[in-house]
């Protein structure tokens, strides 16, 4: 008798799966989209020119990094997501943002299986900060939105007050040399 | 009483949270967990302590202590699952709470309290217990609490 095609093999799980980086600040630990990441450095070998913002408009952000042509927002990851003062050791450099991350490390790479949406009782900034939750191995993770480190307004106000700044190359004032 | 007639005396959920005894309409309560895995993350909205995982759900929590109590819920091991019905949405949520819970059938009687979260009473052999709206419980509270986590005035 022919046996069915599908006989004795497990179900195919058909969830869309992501990867993800496990990043940690302080004693919280985040998920984000390895496709979001371009590069993921230390502080030590991110080499570049770090240049002071001529006017620091928000908090988080007071430099700017310059690599490869290209200039980044350095923001600081407990800013960010107002923790208290860590030791970051680690900056994630994103590809669809010029933003480069200051966080304390990565923990691990894993494959994200579920993305939950934030309950609606949160009500505020972590609604720009997540894309959602995820479980994993048991632990619920919020799912740091890249886009979320500097809106569209955070980014043009810094642009305003530091016009021209973020697409001048190398040697610029205020430069520190390498971060 | 007949079955039928049964079913239209509407009943209540008793809770304490910290010293206080309150109550909820039934309709409102989903179930009492104990001791559920909390995980926290950094969020900016009042009274979410975390959150919690019930059956692929997650569900926030929520400390009505600053509205009902004037001061944060003592650590609790129990926490009341409720359906908050916001006006833009509706979602489970819990609450953490002190002790287990009684289903008690009654008829809510005019509130006794001049409190805006309190909509009526109900009478538990002969103790007055204090039936509260969700909604307005929630919002007193977030209004305690963002009173209380304002800065105080610089001194001269």
């Amino acid at each position: 008798m022919t046996q069915p095609v599908h006989a004795n093999v497990s179900p195919i799980d058909a969830r869309p799966r992501e990867q993800v980086a496990v990043f940690s600040i302080g004693d919280f630990r985040f998920v984000i989209s390895a496709a979001s990441v371009q590069e993921i450095r230390s502080t030590d070998s991110l080499g570049g020119t770090v240049v002071d913002l001529d006017r620091v408009v928000l908090r988080k952000v007071r430099h700017i990094v310059e690599r490869e042509s290209r200039a980044y927002y350095v923001v600081s990851g407990c800013d960010h997501f107002h923790l208290p003062l860590s030791r970051p050791s680690t900056v994630l450099i994103l590809r669809k943002a010029p933003v480069a991350v200051l966080v304390d490390k990565i923990e691990e790479m894993a494959e994200m299986r579920v993305l939950l949406e934030l309950p609606k009782s949160f009500i505020g900034e972590e609604r720009v900060w997540y894309r959602g939750l995820t479980v994993l191995e048991r632990n619920v993770l919020p799912v740091a939105n890249p886009l979320g480190f500097l809106t569209a307004t955070d980014l043009q106000q810094l642009e305003e007050q530091n016009p021209g700044l973020l697409h001048c190359t190398g040697g610029a004032r205020n430069a520190r040399g390498p971060a | 009483m007949s079955v039928e007639n049964e079913s239209l005396v509407p009943s209540f959920v008793v809770f304490q949270v910290g010293h206080r005894r309150l109550a909820m309409p039934r309709d409102v309560v989903a179930e009492l967990i104990a001791s559920p895995v909390m995980f926290s993350f950094p969020h900016t909205t009042t009274l979410i302590t975390g959150v919690t995982l019930r059956r692929g759900r997650i569900v926030p929590i929520l400390d009505l202590g600053p509205g009902l109590l004037g001061a944060p819920s003592p650590e609790a091991r129990f926490f009341l699952v409720v359906e908050r019905r916001a006006s833009k949405f509706t979602e489970r949520c819990a609450i953490p709470v002190q002790g287990e819970c009684e289903l008690v059938p009654g008829n809510m009687l005019p509130a006794g309290s001049e409190t805006d979260f309190v909509t009526g009473r109900i009478d538990l052999n002969g103790e007055q217990i204090d039936v509260v709206d969700l909604e307005k419980a929630i919002a007193a509270s977030a209004r305690m609490e963002e009173g209380a986590s304002q800065p105080e005035e610089a001194l001269p």
